[in-house]
């Protein structure tokens, strides 16, 4: 009794943080949720709605329109970078000469801010000023318009995202690669696996729970990316990249739809979770808990 | 050393009492109580969103309150 004494008193300071900053803002904004509440409106006093928030939203177009679309970035933002991370990852595992200066390069982009990547390509992407397309235009006749063309616009987000997340990745998948003994890969050389039975049998089941972490992180992270697609598109054209958290962000701020912008920030967060449920349940609990009934 | 053999006692005897007993329902993975909570939950919120969108028009929200509760009920019991 005496060490769980101990243990809920080391805990303590957590739990406050995580109630104050976390369990009830998000219990706040639940309660918005069921109201009407626009403060600068014609009523500004919340009046309670029922479910009529959550009524709306299933027959918003603009809203279920920009869920597509941020699944959509956040399926390839994430993919390109757990496949690009590992590959970096294990090129960071070999000697190299200038390895320790790439390392550093490469994880330069970590500790730039988001509104300022988003500054930057779109200084680079601006037509007739940014290096990309220029060079797109000189090298292969391409011309790239992201203020007019939709794909590129989307392309461009998902792009900006992978360079600036991909340095993540690969420190996660790195620290994960250095950590896995030796012997099971000696064992299966013994046994006479090639490269790629090894990475199949060997590599990926012992560094699952390292990928699983990373893409819990990076998913929930792509979902409600707001900053640097505001600043290099502000959602558009049109609305081709006004992801969910930009639409939430429009919601909230310019219109002061408090409580229907908080009944989408609640969708939002429960897709988000039942995607990262599912994942887990996907990749390892029906591997690794499902026994004989 | 007799303080640390304490605390790996205290310890087991946590993991015991904090430990909940799993087993196998309906549902296709082995879970615990607070699993079949959550997925009742999902399922809650995802069938009261579903029958907004394409049956509110022709029967109550109140008998998919029922049926998602009751869904959740057996999912807590029988999942």
């Amino acid at each position: 009794m005496r060490s769980n004494r101990v243990g809920w008193l080391l805990l303590a300071p957590t739990i406050l943080i995580l109630a104050v900053f976390g369990i009830v803002p998000f219990l706040y904004v639940l309660y918005v949720a069921f109201h009407q509440w626009n403060p600068f409106g014609a009523n500004p006093n919340m009046i309670y709605n029922g479910a009529d928030n959550f009524r709306r939203l299933v027959f918003d177009a603009e809203f279920l329109t920009s869920v597509w679309f941020t699944l959509k970035f956040a399926f390839f933002a994430v993919a390109s970078e757990v496949a690009l991370g590992y590959l970096l990852a294990q090129l960071f595992m070999k000697d190299s000469p200038g390895k320790g200066f790439f390392r550093t390069i490469h994880t330069l982009p970590l500790i730039v801010a988001p509104i300022v990547v988003g500054s930057v390509w779109r200084l680079m992407t601006t037509p007739s000023i940014g290096i990309i397309p220029y060079l797109l235009n000189d090298w292969f006749g391409y011309d790239l318009n992201i203020g007019r063309d939709a794909t590129s616009a989307f392309v461009i987000t998902v792009i900006m995202d992978i360079w600036h997340w991909t340095p993540l990745v690969t420190l996660t998948l790195l620290a994960a690669l250095v950590s896995l003994p030796k012997e099971p890969f000696e064992q299966a050389q013994i046994d006479g696996a090639n490269r790629w039975q090894i990475f199949w049998h060997v590599t990926l089941p012992m560094i699952r729970p390292a990928i699983l972490a990373t893409v819990f992180i990076r998913l929930m992270d792509a979902l409600r990316t707001v900053d640097e697609v505001w600043m290099l598109t502000g959602g558009g054209p049109g609305a081709a990249t006004r992801y969910v958290g930009l639409h939430i962000w429009k919601l909230v701020f310019p219109k002061t739809d408090y409580g229907y912008g908080s009944a989408i920030s609640v969708i939002v967060l429960y897709l988000t979770l039942v995607m990262c449920w599912l994942l887990y349940v996907g990749l390892v609990a029906r591997r690794d808990r499902k026994r004989p009934s | 050393m007799k303080h640390a053999a304490d605390l790996d006692q205290a310890d087991e005897e946590a993991g015991t009492l904090a430990a909940t007993p799993e087993r196998t329902g309906f549902l296709p993975i082995v879970t615990n109580w607070f699993d079949r909570v959550f997925i009742g939950i999902y399922l809650f919120v995802a069938l009261e969103l579903l029958w907004m969108r394409f049956l509110e028009q022709a029967i109550p929200l109140t008998v998919c309150h029922v049926l998602a509760l009751a869904l959740g009920a057996l999912i807590v019991w029988r999942g």
